[in-house]
């Protein structure tokens, strides 16, 4: 919607306004690219297609959570809980599909896709209340959420007891290990979620809505827009994502663990920054969060491989968040 | 679904009062945080103790929520409250010194069980010996390659005594083994899904080398091994192995994907709980089976400053048993 | 005669390749009000960042009592005597209007500890000398914004400030609260004080201004003294061409009434308010800021709660409690204030456009470009939108091109009654006229606008007939006849 258009009447320009211009438009996909060249240069093995499918199924979980915050910031607010709902999401669902005697519910286990509905329905719920209380009850977004953040890790300790939930149906594993044409299933997931993400904010009259009721509230409801409803809805969208997220953290790792997803929001926001999404809200694409969650993976498969301390790698990650808003902060003065 | 809720345990036991239970020892236990199956063992054991269910100790546990200054603060209020003892386990081996000074000035003795303090105000303190178990996993997965081919270790948080314990336990088997390469060797914060990641890379960059992986926890190397899974590899093809004994490095062991050394939690809980009661009463016998279990661990009237209670390797023999005891 | 104030000679700056300012020239003499006017774009704005310092020039000469001068900041200027009062004021809500006024240099009593009692003492004792009644110890948020202005120009003239430069004062003021600003003027002029006066409204400029000074395409066109010059052609200064009329009026009232309000209240400054508008007529609603004449609108849009009363529309009683509703019945509501509530700066002129229509311009949940994008460019050839292309961001184009985005997203929904809420303000004059005209057409095809509108002149020139109000009730209706600018201010004070 806000995209730069090139404004350039034709006249003659030199090379160097046109990199410019390149810079300032396609930033963060010229930083993934570098970082990528960067990378093939310094590992032998970072450009193998089982090292590329790695680094997506990597930012696979991530990258939902940061597709479902990337609507909640597009209207100005924050959802400080995917981690914690992840984890609920995660043990909740889990113990339908599990076949463990004492962890699972009773007549456990249950059909995958029941189990697959009520991790869904977990996340919708807590996205839900988010919603409601930021939306009809005018409580600031950071503070809900980060009630929620606790809240949700409260009630999946009580759930679980403190303990995983183990021994996953092999139909419900399958959302975390099995393979569609030889792509992983997190992978396929992921890149559905974004294209779903995309046709609703590019294509869909909620997506105008979203922008919108981001951009100025004031002026979009006087426009017509029922804003309330639509930051529900980008809360309830956001506690969905991350309730799958959650499940397809317990099928990669083979048990739904209490301590799952714990400071995943950090990651996700930060996808979702270094995408170029502005936190005041109304400016910002879903296409911009996959590079942010893509470059965020690149980064931390490449460091491993090359075999540099986790520890310098959040040093590394923390910059690299930074500069991405600098770059942008650079874009929006020049334009 | 079971539900624990532990603080419950705290509210009930100060509502309770003290004059109904004035004349029986109040113990407090502070322990890092139960967020994580290992303590949940740890404490449910401890409220398991003969002498907590018939009722000649009143037992609290106070959660630590993985923040040395909560834990501090814990150990003001029972200080407050008068508490006969305190069982300590501390987040950090550096930061609980403090907290177990303050209880030894109000005169109140403190036992450590699990983690080390690096105090010598501990009246006593049953734990396992993370030496010992780093020794005893990096053996199994050295035997199991025959003593040559590269291997990767996934440590725990860098500076945690377990860590540094287990990585020296780790090194000193390795040491015997002069052919075995370390290929890559880094933390992934006991934690499943980092470990996942971590070692899926380690499998691109050094594609058909590992042959062994020592994973200083179980969940760590439970996700090493989703992500030899993940890479379409087979898990017979490498040696494997952590330590604790979680629920799920069981049904591994079970499934013959790795080896585990169960740290018994449960044993460090009552003997810690024995020794403290002992402390207060000084005509108590020790109630916990543990003393008969672990004949290795001789009781010597509680007077010991240390109970090195055994480790014990997972077996296929085992495995059903100890499986059963967490249903 | 004496040395100016301040003078500039031939200031210049280029952004680029654009040269947005070529000729920037102007003379202010003591004791005067010197109005500078000139069209959106004409480089007004870039004329006054290079006075402060904000902006460095490129060429040209400024002079501070006959002195060469180079400021490199605004605190430079300030510091040398000259202050501005921005349109946008910005000054700190919970803090007091002492504490505001000393900002960053407040007194300071022993062991660094801010004397509060002499700070509140010199900020009363300077209100009083320019007869503001503002307490000093009152919370800024708790001013009105003829008060915040007020406590600016005593902030300006606390740095002892001899040239005091007002960017459009009064365009968030009412008729009795600007009074108060011009009366505060006159006592600067009588301390010898010169003010830089810039505005686009004429009749403003006429009253209280002693010298004019117009640029245009970033130049000075032209300068003189207010008593030699009338209003048209200080107009064909501005603009560059004679302007036939000022405003465009060719819409005949019909009998038919199109919106009726009967007994309507709502909040607190809305009190059982009766009028009706007809198709084909203009209607103005007349008032005094805080008369509660937008509150009205916001009750007509659903924004504001139904506390009594009936509203017609055609005949037909309306529950209007959401502005999907209002939408739907017909009306459409330009409000008062483009940047907060009217316009989603950050998205693009379409994207504006295309706002309050999304319903018709989709297939069911999906939105259809090709519509989407043919709407918009309608509307911007309908309004004559000047922008090079419908996916810039809104918040590029000029005030009056901004406003008649604001129209056209409104004319998009086909709306039978108009709602305008000041439609002119901070528009130059030649796009008033192009929105005048709009009004116009819309009226003569059978349409019906209510305006509000604090500009006597506007009044006067476009409206059918006038309700004014007062504290919430109406207190007098006027139809052309008896429209007189004398009658408006009378009923509405």
């Amino acid at each position: 919607m806000a995209g730069q258009q090139p404004t350039g009447t034709g006249t003659a320009r030199n090379g160097r306004a046109m990199l410019a211009e390149f810079g300032q438009r396609y930033g963060i996909l010229a930083a993934l690219v570098l970082v990528c060249v960067g990378l093939a240069l310094a590992n032998e093995f970072f450009l193998t297609q089982r090292n590329m499918v790695n680094v997506l199924r990597q930012a696979s979980i991530n990258g939902i959570l940061a597709i479902g915050m990337t609507f909640v910031i597009l209207t100005r607010g924050i959802d400080l809980s995917v981690g914690s709902v992840v984890a609920l999401a995660g043990v909740v669902s889990a113990s339908f599909a599990s076949t463990s005697a004492t962890a699972a519910v009773s007549g456990a286990p249950h059909p995958t896709l029941l189990a697959i509905a009520v991790g869904l329905g977990t996340g919708i719920l807590a996205g839900a209340v988010n919603g409601w209380l930021v939306a009809r009850h005018k409580v600031p977004a950071f503070v809900v959420t980060l009630g929620m953040l606790s809240a949700a890790r409260g009630l999946t300790l009580i759930y679980s007891g403190g303990r995983p939930v183990p021994g996953l149906s092999d139909g419900y594993r399958a959302l975390g290990t099995a393979d569609l044409f030889g792509i992983p299933m997190p992978v396929v997931l992921f890149a559905g979620v974004f294209l779903g993400a995309w046709f609703v904010l590019e294509a869909t009259r909620f997506g105008r809505h979203v922008y919108a009721a981001g951009g100025n509230p004031h002026a979009a409801r006087v426009s017509g827009i029922r804003v309330e409803r639509v930051r529900m809805a980008v809360y309830v969208i956001s506690g969905a994502l991350a309730g799958l997220a959650g499940m397809i953290l317990a099928a990669r790792t083979g048990s739904a663990l209490p301590q799952a997803g714990i400071a995943y929001e950090l990651d996700a926001i930060a996808a979702v920054v270094i995408g170029g999404t502005s936190l005041a809200g109304g400016v910002g694409r879903v296409t911009g969060t996959l590079i942010g969650a893509l470059l965020i993976a690149v980064v931390n498969n490449g460091l491993d491989l090359m075999g540099v301390e986790s520890y310098y790698q959040q040093v590394i990650k923390g910059g690299l968040i930074v500069a991405a808003v600098m770059l942008d902060q650079a874009r929006h003065r020049a334009a | 679904m079971r539900t624990i809720l532990r603080t419950l345990t705290l509210t009930t036991a100060l509502a309770c009062g003290t004059a109904a239970m004035a004349d029986v020892p109040r113990i407090g236990a502070a322990v890092y945080g139960l967020n994580a199956e290992f303590m949940q063992i740890w404490a449910a054991a401890l409220e398991d103790h003969p002498a907590v269910r018939e009722g000649l100790v009143n037992v609290t546990i106070f959660d630590g929520r993985y923040d040395a200054l909560v834990q501090q603060e814990q150990f003001e209020t029972m200080i407050t409250q008068g508490f006969d003892a305190i069982i300590f386990v501390p987040i950090d081996i550096e930061a609980g010194a403090a907290a177990v000074q303050a209880a030894h000035d109000a005169g109140i003795p403190v036992f450590g069980s699990n983690t080390r303090v690096n105090s010598d105000l501990l009246t006593s303190y049953v734990g396992s010996d993370d030496v010992q178990s780093g020794y005893m996993q990096a053996r199994y997965v050295l035997d199991q390659i025959g003593c040559t081919g590269g291997v990767v270790i996934i440590e725990g948080p860098i500076g945690q005594s377990a860590q540094i314990q287990r990585l020296e336990g780790n090194l000193k088997a390795l040491a015997e083994c002069p052919d075995v390469e370390i290929i890559a060797q880094q933390t992934a914060n006991w934690s499943r899904a980092e470990a996942q990641t971590l070692m899926e890379n380690w499998l691109t960059a050094h594609p058909g080398r590992i042959a062994g992986v020592i994973g200083q926890n179980d969940e760590m190397a439970l996700g090493a091994i989703e992500a030899i899974r993940a890479a379409g590899l087979s898990v017979d093809d490498f040696a494997i192995s952590g330590i604790d004994g979680v629920t799920d490095a069981l049904r591994a062991v079970k499934a013959g994907d790795m080896a585990s050394i169960l740290q018994d939690g449960a044993a460090q809980a009552q003997g810690a709980l024995d020794l403290a009661i002992r402390a207060v009463q000084p005509d108590y016998e020790p109630m916990s089976a543990i003393w008969e279990q672990y004949p290795d661990m001789p009781w010597n009237d509680g007077a010991d400053a240390e109970y090195n209670v055994p480790w014990t390797p997972v077996t296929e023999e085992n495995v059903d048993a100890l499986l059963e005891l967490r249903q | 005669m004496n040395v100016p104030l301040l003078e500039a000679r031939g200031l210049a700056k280029r952004f680029g390749g654009v040269a947005a300012l070529r000729d920037g020239s102007f003379r202010l003499m003591p004791g005067t009000v010197h109005a500078l006017c000139g069209g959106n774009g004409a480089g007004k704005s870039t004329f006054l960042s290079l006075v402060m310092g904000i902006r460095r020039r490129d060429a040209g000469t400024l002079l501070r009592r006959g002195a060469p001068v180079d400021f490199a900041g605004p605190l430079d200027a300030l510091r040398a005597g000259i202050s501005i009062i921005e349109q946008e004021l910005s000054p700190v809500p919970a803090m007091s209007v002492a504490e505001n006024i000393f900002l960053g240099r407040e007194p300071v009593g022993r062991f660094g500890r801010v004397d509060f009692r002499a700070m509140n003492a010199r900020a009363q004792e300077l209100l009083d000398s320019l007869h503001f009644a503002i307490p000093a110890r009152r919370l800024m948020m708790d001013l009105t914004v003829a008060e915040l202005q007020l406590v600016e120009i005593a902030k300006a003239l606390s740095y002892e400030a001899e040239v005091i430069i007002m960017d459009e004062p009064t365009s968030a003021l009412g008729e009795a609260e600007a009074d108060q600003l011009f009366a505060a003027i006159a006592r600067l002029k009588e301390q010898g004080k010169g003010i830089v006066y810039v505005s686009h409204r004429l009749s403003e400029i006429f009253r209280i201004a002693d010298h004019w000074t117009v640029f245009r395409d970033g130049a000075f066109v032209g300068t003189g003294e207010m008593r030699d010059i009338n209003r048209e052609a200080l107009i064909r200064m501005i603009v560059g061409r004679p302007l036939a009329e000022e405003f465009v009026k060719e819409n005949t009232p019909t009998s038919e009434i199109a919106l009726e309000l009967r007994g309507v209240s709502s909040g607190a400054r809305v009190r059982d308010i009766s009028f009706a508008a007809r198709r084909g007529e203009i209607l103005a609603i007349y008032g005094l800021m805080g008369s509660g004449r937008t509150e009205i609108f916001e009750r007509l849009f659903g924004l504001a709660p139904d506390e009594g009363g009936e509203i017609r529309l055609f005949g037909q009683p309306q529950a209007l409690s959401s502005p999907q509703e209002a939408i739907a019945a017909g009306l459409a509501y330009v409000t008062e204030d483009r940047k907060q509530s009217g316009l989603v700066l950050s998205a693009d002129v379409r994207a504006n456009l295309c706002l309050a229509r999304l319903g018709a311009l989709s297939a069911g949940p999906v939105m259809l470009r090709r519509r989407e994008a043919s709407a918009a460019a309608r509307m911007i050839e309908t309004f004559g939108i000047r922008t090079a292309s419908d996916r810039l961001d809104v918040s590029g184009l000029s005030g009056g091109n901004q406003q008649k985005v604001v129209l056209g997203k409104w004319f998009l929904t086909e709306p039978r009654i108009l709602l305008l809420d000041e439609p002119t303000r901070g528009v130059d004059v030649g796009a008033k006229r192009e929105i005048y005209r709009v009004m116009s057409d819309f009226a003569r095809q059978g349409g019906t606008v209510v305006m509000i509108s604090s500009e006597i002149d506007e009044v006067l020139g476009m409206a059918d007939r006038t309700v004014v109000l007062r504290d919430g009730r109406i207190s007098g209706e006027l139809d052309r006849a008896t429209l007189s600018a004398e009658r408006l201010v009378h009923l509405a004070a």
